[in-house]
């Protein structure tokens, strides 16, 4: 990738010194576009490597992690662009997020706020939903983010500690990071994984081709079945309890609803439970700092049409405004926000 | 190769290797960026939830070019397939003419397509979907070291065995 697709080499700057807040997808097309405009950036990413979801959740499989440390090489090399690593930033008490075991350093996002003639928040969506059933803690339960990034995190050689491999392993969800869980499951060693799913293959929103390569791959597919509880044993997971749904009449998504059936409870065994049932956004707050306020049902960072927060200076774009989304979606909303930013550091200066 | 036949045979172009694509939108994204909210990559839902992207190809006998009546279709230096909108009459020959309905006739009545960003070609810059594609799925550079690239995957893929 070349996040500076617009421009060979930098302009020589003195255009302003610009803050991004994570260094994932969003954070990284906006830094190409900025350096481009001859904006000085620093990119503040609390993972030991930039990227995001790119690098530490997708499979490299599917995004080789060639492709995106050349276009970070490139920003830092050809554009001057400065990483922290491990460093998280946060105003007020921080909560503790997926992938926050890797942090050195906190920095107040207040002090980054004054230090800095903009700022830019693209912090992504780094906490998993949990199941909500009993035992949902115990051992072996693991949210799928944090099984397959803790895979990527040891492979890459920034821990030790081997992940753990499943012997019967029961995957819940039916979107990407289920499809990708019961996959590097079954690659690194599982002797079964269920894929399961609380409607059928039409519904998931991985798609039918997605579930159908990973069954060819030795997956199997249990659909219309809700977890009820963890079956736990001496603090860890022996099992999932399920009951069997059917679908009813079309929620607010506009897909059927599934409804349970009484008295179809019944066991799957299991070692490792990875719960895929969704990611909630995590941006660097935790409901208002100094007017850069956070939807309380969503999560999400309030943004104006222009992409900006309650301090004018402070924009913010990707998953942690948009909610759970695609890589290009997160590009795209990167770029725009790139675009608010700099018209409004250079009306300011015409002020 | 002298430079008109260079590009009457395709000279640069842009192939997608579907094959690895996992559909991410980022193609698309970034055209409708660079091309005020238009799109001339863009993603299709074929079934099954694969969403997959299609664009220009840029053919070397295209028949758009063959098609259009006022020579507004033409090749440039590079090889790609443009429009010049003064020569436009917005007569949908070209889009008759094209085996995969890309060009397109938008108000005030000329037609448009993708241009292989002809802004960032001419500072010799590769265009914005080959830039940005995450997995390196739109392959770029002439005809020759795109199939030879393109080779080279296909020769992995028969060599290599996936590794557990």
């Amino acid at each position: 990738m070349k996040f500076a697709f617009m421009c060979k080499k930098g302009q020589a700057g003195g255009r302003g010194k610009v803050a991004v807040v994570g260094g994932g997808p969003a954070g990284l097309a906006a830094t190409g576009y900025l350096v481009c405009y001859g904006y000085e950036v620093d990119v503040y990413e609390k993972l030991p490597l930039a990227g995001g979801m790119m690098m530490f959740g997708i499979p490299p499989y599917r995004i080789h992690r060639d492709s995106i440390t050349e276009g970070i090489e490139d920003l830092e090399k050809n554009f001057g662009v400065k990483f922290s690593y491990r460093t998280k930033v946060f105003c007020g008490e921080p909560r503790h997020d997926e992938g926050d075991e890797f942090i050195n350093n906190l920095i107040d996002l207040k002090k980054i706020v004054n230090e800095y003639d903009a700022v830019l928040l693209t912090t992504g969506i780094w906490s998993s939903r949990r199941l909500g059933v009993p035992g949902d803690n115990a051992k072996g339960v693991f949210s799928a983010l944090e099984y397959v990034y803790s895979w990527w995190t040891y492979e890459l050689g920034y821990t030790t500690h081997k992940p753990p491999v499943g012997n019967k392993v029961v995957v819940i969800g039916g979107g990407y990071s289920a499809i990708d869980a019961a996959e590097v499951a079954l690659m690194k060693g599982a002797k079964e994984v269920y894929l399961t799913y609380r409607r059928t293959i039409r519904e998931a929103p991985a798609g039918e081709y997605e579930v159908r390569r990973v069954v060819s791959e030795g997956v199997k597919w249990v659909e219309l079945i809700q977890p009820t509880k963890v079956v736990v044993s001496n603090d860890k997971a022996v099992g999932v309890e399920f009951v069997k749904m059917r679908l009813g009449e079309p929620d607010e998504t506009g897909r059927p609803r599934p409804v349970p059936m009484p008295g179809t409870e019944h066991v799957i065994e299991a070692d490792m439970v990875l719960a895929a049932v969704g990611e909630i956004p995590t941006p660097p707050l935790n409901t208002e700092c100094d007017g850069v306020k956070v939807d309380p049902k969503r999560k999400t960072i309030i943004v104006n049409e222009r992409m900006q927060t309650g301090i004018e200076k402070v924009f913010a774009a990707g998953d942690v405004v948009t909610g759970p989304s695609m890589i290009g979606k997160a590009i795209g909303s990167g770029l725009r926000a790139a675009t608010h930013l700099d018209h409004f550091l250079r009306a300011k200066k015409v002020v | 190769m002298d430079l008109e036949t260079f590009s009457k045979y395709g000279g640069v172009n842009r192939v997608i290797n579907y094959d690895v694509c996992i559909g991410c939108y980022t193609c698309e994204e970034v055209c409708s960026f660079i091309h005020e909210g238009k799109g001339y990559i863009v993603l299709y839902d074929i079934g099954g939830g694969l969403n997959k992207p299609i664009s220009c190809f840029h053919c070397a006998k295209a028949p758009c070019v063959t098609a259009c009546p006022t020579g507004a279709m033409h090749r440039d230096k590079d090889g790609a397939v443009l429009v010049d909108i003064s020569k436009c009459i917005g007569c949908s020959a070209c889009l008759a003419a094209c085996p995969f309905g890309i060009p397109e006739i938008i108000p005030p009545g000329f037609a448009t397509k993708c241009d292989l960003c002809n802004p960032l070609r001419s500072e010799g810059l590769t265009p914005g979907c080959v830039s940005m594609c995450p997995t390196r799925a739109i392959v770029w550079g002439t005809t020759a070291e795109v199939a030879k690239e393109l080779r080279v995957r296909a020769l992995k893929k028969l060599i290599y065995k996936p590794v557990p």
